[in-house]
Parts: C-alpha cells; sequence; structure tokens
C-alpha cells in the first residue's frame, strides 16, 4: 500500500539578515533531514518540545514552505511540483486564535472557505450543518467569531478544514492554550475523525495526547527525528526506570543541578505550579534512591513523596535529554 | 474553472464587504467624510460654472478610486496577514490572485458609495447639478474602466506578499498615476517623453472617455478605440497580476514571508 504522507530526508534552513549596511547573512536550520511515512488511515504523531520543528514540517508538507533540500509526496503527489494537486486533497490546522475572520459569523466563515475551496453550493449546503453539528457549533453558527471562546474557535478551525473532505489531515497543536475540558472536546473530535478513516498527522507537546490519539509517533528534537515507534514501544525507553515525584515548597536551580549530578539519577525535571513545585527524578534505583534524593532536597519543605511507574512523557524526557547530551558532547 | 473563480471572487467580495459594514468606522468613512469633502470642493466650486464641475468631479472621483485601489489591493493581503489568515487563503485551491480581485472589488465600491454619496450632497444642498451629456456611454465607460483599475492595482499587490514594510511605499505610488493619466491636470502640459506612460495606463483612457462623454463629445469612434485600450490594458493586467503572483507566491514560500505580520 502507498503511503499517504512520504518525507525523504526533508531539511529546511531559514535565512535572516543581520545589520543595516554590512549585511550578514544568518541561517537557521529548522529542520535537519527527517524522514518518515504515514500509512492511509493512520493517525501519526509528531511530538517535541517548543522550536523543535514540528510547525516547519507541517508547513512543508501543507505547501505553504518550500523544503531546502528533501522530498515530500502527499497521496504521491510532490509538496514542490504538484501543489496544485495536493491542495484540494488536504486541510490543515495551526493551533491558536488567529485564522478566522473575527468580524463575521461562525457560519459565513465557513461559508466563505468553502467557496475558496471550489466547492458545490449544493454540497456545501448540505455539509455546512454537518460540520456545525461535528464540532458542537449548530447553536452559536450565526453570532460573530469575536465572541467564540478559544475553544469554540479552535472548532470551527477543525469545520473549517473538512469543508473540503480532505483525505490527509494536518492538525498543528490543535489543542494548544486550551483548558482542559476545550482541549477534551478537541480530542474527541480528533478521536472521530480517526474513526472514519482520515490520515491524520498530529503535532504536539502535550504526551498524553499522543499517546492517547496516535498509532506511532515521531519523537522530533532540534529538527532531528530521536525515536519513532508505537506509543507502547516508546515507553520501553523508560522500562528500566522508576519515577520518584516530589512536591515541595520551592526548589533552587543549584538543587536541581546537585540532583542531576548523582549518579544513579537519569533525568530531573521541575513543574512549577501555583501553590508549589514538583521535582520529576527518574532513576533505575525507584524507592531505593529516596532517602539519597530527599538529603539532597533538604530546605526545600517536602510535601510529599510518591513513586511510580514511568510513562510516555518520562520517555520523552528521557530520550530528548539524551539527544541533547549527544548533541552537546 | 471561469464560474468556480467567478463564486470564489463574489466570496471574497461578499467577505470583505460584509467585513466593512460591520466596522462602525464605514459609517464615517461613507457618509460623514464625503460630506466633509463636498463641503470643501463644492465651496471652491461655487461661481465656476455648471460645466467646470464635471471635469472636477472625474478628475477628483478617479485620482480617490486609485488610491483607494491602491490601498485596497495591498490591505487586502496585509489585513490577512493581520488576522492570521494569510497562510490559510495561500494554500488553497483558488488562486490567491482571484480571492484580492474580489476583495478589491469591494474596496471600490465602498470608494464608489463614497464618491457618489459627495456628489448627491453636492446636488442636494449645494444646488450643484452635475450634468453628464451622454449618460449611458458615461457608465458604460465607468463600469469596464473600473474593472480596468482593478486590474492595475492587481498587478502591485504581489509586492506584499514579499515583505509587510512595502506598506510604507505606498503612498509614493499613488501622484504618478494622478499625473499620467490626467486626473490633476491635462496630459498635453507633461513632457512629450512621458506620454507612452501615459498610453500604457488604463485609467488615462477610461478618464479621456468619461470627460467627453460628460461634455457630450464622444463620438463612436473614440468610445470604440477607448474602450478597446480599457479592456485590452485590463486583460493584460490581468495577465501580468496572475502571473506575479505565481512568481511571488513562489518566493514567499521560500523565503518564509507568508506567516509574517
Amino acid at each position: 500500500m502507498n503511503a499517504a504522507v512520504q518525507v525523504s530526508n526533508l531539511r529546511r534552513v531559514y535565512k535572516s539578515h543581520i545589520g543595516a549596511f554590512r549585511r550578514k547573512v544568518k541561517e537557521v536550520e529548522a529542520v535537519k533531514g527527517i524522514s518518515f511515512e504515514v500509512e492511509p488511515g493512520e493517525l501519526f504523531g509528531v511530538l517535541g518540545p517548543n522550536g523543535a520543528g514540528k510547525t516547519t514540517t507541517v508547513k512543508m508538507l501543507t505547501t505553504l514552505l518550500i523544503p531546502t533540500s528533501g522530498t515530500a509526496t502527499i497521496l504521491g503527489y510532490d509538496v514542490v511540483k504538484q501543489a496544485d494537486a495536493i491542495r484540494p486533497r488536504i486541510g490543515f490546522i495551526f493551533g491558536g486564535e488567529r485564522g478566522l475572520y473575527w468580524r463575521l459569523s461562525g457560519l459565513d466563515n465557513l461559508k466563505y472557505f468553502s467557496a475558496l475551496y471550489q466547492i458545490d453550493p449544493a454540497i456545501s449546503k448540505q455539509r455546512i450543518p454537518r460540520l456545525l453539528e461535528l464540532v458542537g457549533l449548530a447553536d452559536r453558527a450565526n453570532e460573530k467569531v469575536e465572541g467564540y471562546s478559544r475553544g469554540m474557535k479552535q472548532r470551527l478551525h477543525i469545520a473549517r478544514t473538512l469543508l473540503n473532505d480532505p483525505e490527509v489531515l494536518f492538525l498543528d497543536e490543535p489543542s494548544i492554550g486550551l483548558d482542559p475540558v476545550a482541549a477534551r472536546e478537541i480530542r474527541q473530535v480528533v478521536r472521530d475523525l480517526r474513526e472514519q478513516n482520515k490520515t491524520i498527522l498530529l503535532t504536539t507537546h502535550y504526551m498524553f495526547e499522543a499517546d492517547e490519539l496516535c498509532r506511532r509517533i515521531a519523537v522530533i528534537n532540534h529538527g532531528a527525528i530521536i525515536a519513532l515507534d508505537t506509543p507502547a514501544n516508546l515507553k520501553r525507553f523508560a522500562r528500566d526506570l522508576a519515577v520518584v515525584e516530589f512536591q515541595v515548597n520551592r526548589v533552587t536551580p543549584q538543587t536541581v543541578e546537585r540532583l542531576k549530578g548523582l549518579p544513579f539519577v537519569d533525568a530531573v525535571s521541575v513543574e512549577e505550579r501555583e501553590q508549589n513545585s514538583l521535582v520529576i527524578v527518574q532513576s533505575p534505583r525507584g524507592s531505593e534512591a529516596v532517602p539519597d534524593l530527599m538529603a539532597q532536597l533538604n530546605g526545600s519543605a517536602i510535601q510529599k513523596v510518591s513513586v511510580r511507574e514511568p510513562t510516555l512523557e518520562d520517555a520523552y524526557v528521557r530520550l530528548v535529554n539524551q539527544a541533547d547530551e549527544t548533541e552537546d558532547g | 474553472m471561469s464560474l468556480k473563480y467567478a463564486r470564489a471572487v463574489f466570496a471574497a467580495f461578499r467577505m470583505t464587504y460584509l467585513s466593512l459594514v460591520m466596522d462602525s468606522f464605514f459609517i464615517f468613512a461613507t457618509l460623514l467624510m464625503p460630506l466633509i469633502y463636498a463641503l470643501i470642493a463644492f465651496g471652491i466650486l461655487r461661481d465656476k460654472g455648471a460645466h467646470y464641475g464635471i471635469y472636477v468631479a472625474i478628475g477628483s472621483g478617479l485620482a480617490g478610486l486609485w488610491s483607494t485601489l491602491l490601498f485596497g489591493s495591498g490591505n487586502a493581503i496585509t489585513s490577512e496577514r493581520w488576522t492570521g489568515t494569510l497562510e490559510n487563503i495561500a494554500a488553497l485551491p483558488t488562486p490567491l490572485w482571484v480571492i484580492v480581485f474580489g476583495k478589491t472589488l469591494a474596496s471600490t465600491l465602498q470608494s464608489l458609495l463614497s464618491m457618489m454619496v459627495s456628489y448627491l450632497l453636492g446636488w442636494l444642498v449645494f444646488g450643484y447639478p452635475l450634468t453628464i451629456a451622454q449618460l449611458p456611454e458615461f457608465f458604460g465607460v465607468l463600469f469596464f474602466g473600473i474593472l480596468s483599475f482593478v486590474a492595475l492595482g492587481l498587478m502591485l499587490a504581489p509586492a506584499f506578499l514579499l515583505n509587510p514594510q512595502i506598506q510604507q511605499f505606498q503612498n509614493a505610488m499613488e501622484y504618478p498615476v494622478y499625473i499620467l493619466c490626467g486626473f490633476l491636470f491635462p496630459v498635453a502640459l507633461l513632457p512629450f517623453w512621458t506620454t507612452p506612460l501615459s498610453y500604457v495606463l488604463s485609467p488615462f483612457w477610461t478618464a479621456r472617455a468619461l470627460q467627453s462623454a460628460a461634455g457630450g463629445t464622444l463620438t463612436l469612434d473614440q468610445l470604440a478605440f477607448d474602450g478597446a485600450m480599457i479592456l485590452a490594458l485590463g486583460v493584460i493586467y490581468l495577465g501580468i497580476a496572475a502571473l506575479l503572483f505565481r512568481v511571488v507566491l513562489r518566493k514567499a514560500r521560500v523565503d518564509a514571508t507568508l506567516g509574517l505580520q
């Protein structure tokens, strides 16, 4: 079976000019020769931190950017030479509220994009109400978009991207900045689309989202793919680890560095919360490491300690740390 | 294909017009500003006689129309940058120049409405009749002249895809057309070498035919010749605009300038 999306050694360099008179060209390699395939009907995840190259990759695949080198095909069509053949067959959204006409109603936005997608008016007339129903905006369709919540705007984006009944969908961080309820609604819509056998490439930096939705995940960091596998197999990267979590009042950067320096510690990350901080330590010693770790956290006012099994997020943190260390070394 | 493009042009026209109408500034721009302009213009023309008024009205009307088109076609792209929709519409099956054409038509209609309100006020408030001797010819030339104008504005729009900063140079493109097309004074006053430049601008032929039609001196021969020039130049502009959009869009995809604000 031919791949719906085929990417081979794709590379993208951004050039910018510095200085007014003696202008120097500064080059940034955002995507460093990545390769992967997405099968028809697959929900494929691209997971990575901010600035990893996820959006640049999606923009190249949706014909918005021309790759510096390498090739990519969508449904067999080349993204550079056959962009006109690709555009009617794909849909894409980029995370965030922008990209809609706020002064118009949700319905008018969809009617407008439908005409630009050159969809037969008779088909649009049936499809638009169905899409509004699918994304739960049927009763607010005649209101101006400027009055919509962030989640509603994102759902309208999804309706927009389905107007042409695309064969391949590119969803770039669709749940970014949404509250938990709105993000859950978006994930439900994505799940529904997966049921309809759409080929979907989803980028996200939310691990649970990728874990819950994707059949395979490519982990991308600094423009390179550092792992590509099923969520279950990716979790095995961290199976020899246990995760110790300390809920503390405060933690200094010096303490974090001390923890990282311990020979039995694999990785340390800190989640800042409103009332306290969560120090997450990965170590193969698990609960046995707790007394030594607590000794290092002396003065951080520990409120709670727990030991748990590794998740996809832990595997991801380990992968990214390993990749960073390799790059630095 | 052409029916799909026509639908897209209408959709872009409708969307832009709805956005304009939703803006409270629209009322100011369409009704109050023309009132101010009418007060000034017709105050100056008070003792000049009715015949003089129509020449000034055509010249200033076309000058206003060109400014609207120049800013309208550029803003058609700049406004998409502000709303973050430029990338969404640049990767659609409908070519971008078709969308910008529809959007520019909408700003032209607003400009025309504003002008009509202005002339109507001059007539009703100041009792200054604008006499047009050959009415059907006048409006026929005006209709095709406007379409040709829009196509001329469309040729400049691709520059706005390359860099949002290009807006700073918009003003510099206003006066060359005013002068070369005889909006402000007759082109006979210009040096001889500028004449070919006037001939390749469709607004020159539009202004010439409109002034003749208003004065009742538009012969069938002149109508056929000026009309053919307006249409031919309009088609050439459209062809060049479509080509420029294609070339510039490709460059914008290489330079990654579509997502800039």
